[in-house]
């Protein structure tokens, strides 16, 4: 059980972060939640991670989407080397030990289905069965 | 070895094809050079800028242009002819917003994929804060989640309570079973994916996926939602 003071402090540290009452609401209608936290990080995508460990295990790190992708932040807009650190694989942020680049690796891009550019499967093999084409009159 | 110096070797896209077919002897003899000889690390570089591989940059740059402008909420955002297309997208907005922001599935566990479901359902990966209540009766259910194997004999069931749901109702298909019928997809008593009764729209893969698997399935069924124009596609007929 929280005592009364830090509730007191931790309130009086989130509204400051999130630029007062109002910017707090808006966070939280956002994000649907406030919290309080140093900055890790920022990604090339505009992503920044926080940290507090004041908050239990597994919500003590998280990820602020930037407001160019709106309402519409998806979990696949975190690259890989931040999910790594996001999900407790490390606890080594690639702000401060970066990961060595390889030739093979793509840039990394988020889930793109519901977009125009969705992945559509096609087949490269000649179908098996040959459909009837109707007569044309 | 000898594809990277394929690759390296050519500068613009158009030679490339040329040094990859064109001039067989002169790529084998430079592959079997660079491959025995070591590189440092100016050349190497000079071989990232020329690559057809798409290079990462590092995941920890900071982001190159202002990602300041916000994103509008609303997916219609084009050229309006009319004032009434207007409000019928911001009706659409509203119908979708309601919409996706409690979506009842009923659930239809047929195999082990149920199991999740009932994961997604407790405290961990709580549903109930997406606004994702499960009913038990068709007649007061949004979506469908079918998961687990499809059989022929559960087959007109599954119809039937499809067809019992109110519209707009829509359909998660989880599971490889009930993808495309998954490990039973040579059984002569498994319907080779639930889309050969009903229309799905979101298919989560998985041998059973995760709760959180299920979880972003009926996120991308949000978005889903929140792209639908009903009142517009209305307006315009």
């Amino acid at each position: 059980m929280a005592s009364f003071r830090s509730v007191i402090v931790n309130s009086y540290k989130i509204l400051r972060q999130n630029n007062g009452v109002i910017g707090s609401f808006l966070k939280l209608f956002r994000h649907d939640d406030l919290k309080w936290g140093t900055c890790i990080g920022e990604d090339k995508f505009g992503n920044k991670y926080y940290q507090n460990n004041y908050y239990f295990y597994g919500k003590n790190r998280w990820v602020s989407f930037p407001p160019s992708v709106g309402f519409d932040f998806d979990a696949s807009q975190v690259p890989p080397e931040w999910h790594r650190w996001l999900q407790y694989i490390t606890d080594e942020p690639p702000s401060t030990h970066p990961l060595p680049k390889r030739n093979w690796m793509a840039d990394h891009t988020e889930n793109l289905t519901g977009s125009s550019k969705e992945y559509v499967p096609y087949s490269t093999t000649r179908p098996k069965i040959e459909a009837w084409v109707p007569p044309k009159k | 070895m000898a594809t990277k110096g394929v690759l390296r070797l050519s500068v613009p896209f158009t030679n490339s094809w040329r040094s990859l077919f064109g001039n067989p002897l002169r790529v084998t003899c430079v592959s079997v050079r660079s491959a025995f000889t070591e590189r440092n690390d100016d050349s190497a570089l000079k071989a990232i800028s020329t690559s057809l591989v798409p290079y990462r940059s590092k995941s920890t740059e900071v982001a190159p242009a202002p990602t300041s402008i916000k994103k509008p909420y609303s997916p219609f955002q084009g050229p309006f002819s009319s004032k009434a297309e207007y409000a019928l997208a911001r009706l659409d907005d509203l119908v979708n917003w309601g919409r996706k922001s409690s979506m009842w599935p009923l659930t239809f566990g047929l195999a082990c994929c149920a199991v999740e479901m009932m994961h997604f359902a407790a405290p961990r990966y709580d549903m109930d804060s997406y606004g994702v209540v499960f009913r038990a009766s068709p007649r007061q259910a949004d979506v469908i989640i079918v998961a687990g194997t499809l059989t022929n004999k559960m087959a007109p069931a599954l119809r039937k309570i499809y067809d019992q749901m109110p519209q707009p109702a829509w359909v998660i298909s989880m599971g490889s079973c009930a993808n495309g019928g998954g490990y039973y997809h040579y059984s002569y008593a498994v319907v080779r994916g639930c889309d050969r009764v009903i229309p799905v729209d979101i298919y989560i893969p998985g041998c059973p996926p995760t709760a959180e698997a299920l979880l972003y399935g009926v996120l991308q069924l949000r978005k889903k939602v929140k792209r639908m124009n009903h009142l517009q596609a209305w307006y315009r007929k």
